[in-house]
């Protein structure tokens, strides 16, 4: 139970920032009926719909692309993303150690961190739609990441 | 390969005793990439970011090795009821996290984590499992799962608890070497039994010359046998009823018998009065009246008694309706103790031609009284009055053939 409260809590400010950003009840519902899906169904496509549709409602939204709402949004989704993971393996009614979290803590605070720094590097960079190095670039390391990928599986 | 194996093979790789990758590994890997290609292609920058996490999170994240296992400290299979203590060995390997099914409550923990204490309880006697730690192991953020697997079952057998019963003001003997209940045979031992008339076959040394000469007709004396009685218990496992009526036709779940009934204080009072028979230093036999091939010979001593407890438990699994009850090859003058709810005529009847061929009968009605009527009928009220009349008619019955009846166990 403990892993599907942390679903519902991380989708809270998840639901506010889109509420604020887009100043529509929509979002809130939707948010909420594929929160409450994730949460009864961890294991099933209900976490990932929430991440895609709270990704794409923040992309194509107005304002900065680095403003507040978008720094909240990258934790909050990564939390959601491990939440569900680990719910969807522990049976609900399961007394958590919390020293078994202590590792997936740790790791999430890594990756924070670093996506963090990839945020504020992406703030320093020009922006506009004619910057081909950063693309370039961009698609080299995603070529990378999906070989590595695609190697471990 | 048919296509039904296929399936069933496919199915069989998304679980199981191996590493697989979960939903939430798939999820990272196309989600995430699937952010951050259409980021960099539609200038979305917080798509990228958004991204990022997932594919760092796969990145970070190996696929475990090894096997790992769950292993249970073995408990004494034959110990009695009550709470017994174990623990349970984890051996994660490469996991992170092990789900772990103890008794009354699923714990997850560090799958590197110290023994686990294991409490088992112990509520009734007879056949069980203890413990079946059904456990999985989740690798890095649960991106790979080992199980879930259903662990090894430890069974254990309860015997039949013993009541010690006092066994009243008896002459000081030697404890252990001779029974209490002597045979009702005559004999060559050296205790007097009877002064009777001579007879066809009476050895003349046996006359009593005292008695004949002033009597006038030949009388010898009678002297009992060696032997000691042999104590039989023969239980009734036909039936096994409770106190309500109502539920006398429906099974019970959840133990050997049901908790109280009649096939409960059967097999308790045999046990306990094999117990107490064997400290006396009495044979005691056990016979199941409806199975004889389940019967016990006669014989003496502490392993006698777990021998009988353990076939007592051996015939209660193995109970049930039997059209008839038969008691084969008494020994002669044996003591009967006859332990049954005597629900039908046919065991009253077998009690009382066992008292007519030259047995002790003790008949103990196990029967729970008072019947409480089946409520959800009107006739309940009435049919249970009518097996209560039934019932005590049937131990009148006996009682006026000689046979020693209890009402109450």
């Amino acid at each position: 139970m403990l892993m599907r409260l942390a679903i519902v809590l991380a989708a809270l400010p998840v639901a506010l920032v889109l509420r604020l950003d887009s100043g529509a009840v929509a979002p809130v519902v939707i948010v909420a009926v594929l929160t409450a899906l994730s949460a009864l169904m961890p294991g099933s496509a209900g976490p990932a719909l929430l991440i895609g549709y709270a990704a794409l409602a923040m992309a194509f939204g107005d304002g900065h692309p680095l403003r507040l709402g978008v720094w909240i949004m990258i934790p909050a989704l990564h939390l959601i993303h491990v939440t569900s993971a680990l719910a969807a393996v522990v049976p609900v009614k399961t007394k958590i150690e919390l020293a078994a979290l202590k590792a997936p803590a740790r790791r999430f605070a890594i990756v924070q961190a670093i996506s963090f720094g990839v945020a504020a590097f992406a703030a320093f960079i020009p922006s506009g739609p004619n910057i081909g190095l950063v693309e370039l670039l961009g698609l080299g390391a995603l070529t990378v990441v999906i070989g590595v990928v695609a190697l471990r599986i | 390969m048919s296509r039904a194996d296929k399936i069933r093979e496919a199915f069989a790789q998304s679980h199981g005793a191996h590493w697989h990758p979960t939903d939430a590994y798939a999820r990272a890997v196309w989600l995430g990439t699937g952010l951050v290609v259409a980021g960099l292609f539609l200038h979305q920058v917080e798509m990228v970011l958004f991204g990022v996490p997932l594919i760092l999170s796969v990145l970070l994240t190996n696929k475990p090795k090894g096997t790992p296992t769950v292993s249970v400290r073995p408990v004494p299979r034959g110990a009695g009821a009550g709470v017994v203590h174990t623990v349970a060995h984890l051996d994660g390997a490469d996991a992170e996290i092990a789900v772990v099914k103890l008794p009354g409550v699923t714990k997850a923990v560090p799958a590197h984590s110290p023994d686990l204490p294991v409490r088992i309880r112990r509520d009734a006697w007879g056949p069980g499992i203890d413990l079946r730690l059904d456990h999985l192991f989740a690798g890095p953020d649960g991106m790979h799962v080992y199980g879930p697997i259903v662990g090894t079952e430890h069974v254990r057998t309860i015997l039949p608890p013993v009541e010690h019963h006092p066994s009243g003001p008896l002459p000081p003997r030697p404890a252990g070497l001779v029974g209490i209940h002597r045979s009702p045979r005559a004999g060559d031992s050296t205790e007097l039994r009877d002064i009777r008339a001579f007879q066809p076959g009476d050895r003349l040394k046996r006359i009593d010359w005292r008695v004949t000469t002033r009597t006038g007709t030949v009388h010898v004396r009678e002297r009992h046998a060696e032997a000691d009685a042999e104590i039989v218990l023969a239980v009734d496992t036909r039936t096994d009823v409770g106190a309500d009526v109502a539920l006398w036709s429906s099974p019970h779940y959840g133990a050997t018998t049901r908790p109280d009934g009649s096939l409960d204080r059967a097999v308790r009072r045999a046990a306990s009065m094999a117990a107490g028979y064997l400290r006396q230093g009495d044979r005691v036999a056990l016979t199941d009246l409806s199975r004889p091939q389940l019967n016990v010979r006669s014989g003496v001593g502490r392993r006698h008694l777990m021998r009988i407890r353990t076939q007592l438990v051996v015939c209660v699994q193995a109970a049930g309706w039997s059209s008839r009850v038969a008691l084969r090859k008494l020994p002669h003058g044996s003591v009967v103790v006859l332990l049954s709810p005597f629900l039908d005529d046919e065991i009253a009847e077998l009690a009382v031609q066992t008292r007519k061929h030259g047995h002790v009968v003790l008949a103990i009605n196990t029967l729970p009284l008072p019947l409480k009527p089946d409520r959800e009928t009107p006739w309940g009220e009435v049919a249970a009055e009518m097996i209560a009349a039934e019932h005590r008619q049937r131990l009148r019955r006996m009682a006026e053939h000689g046979v020693a009846v209890t009402r109450e166990c």
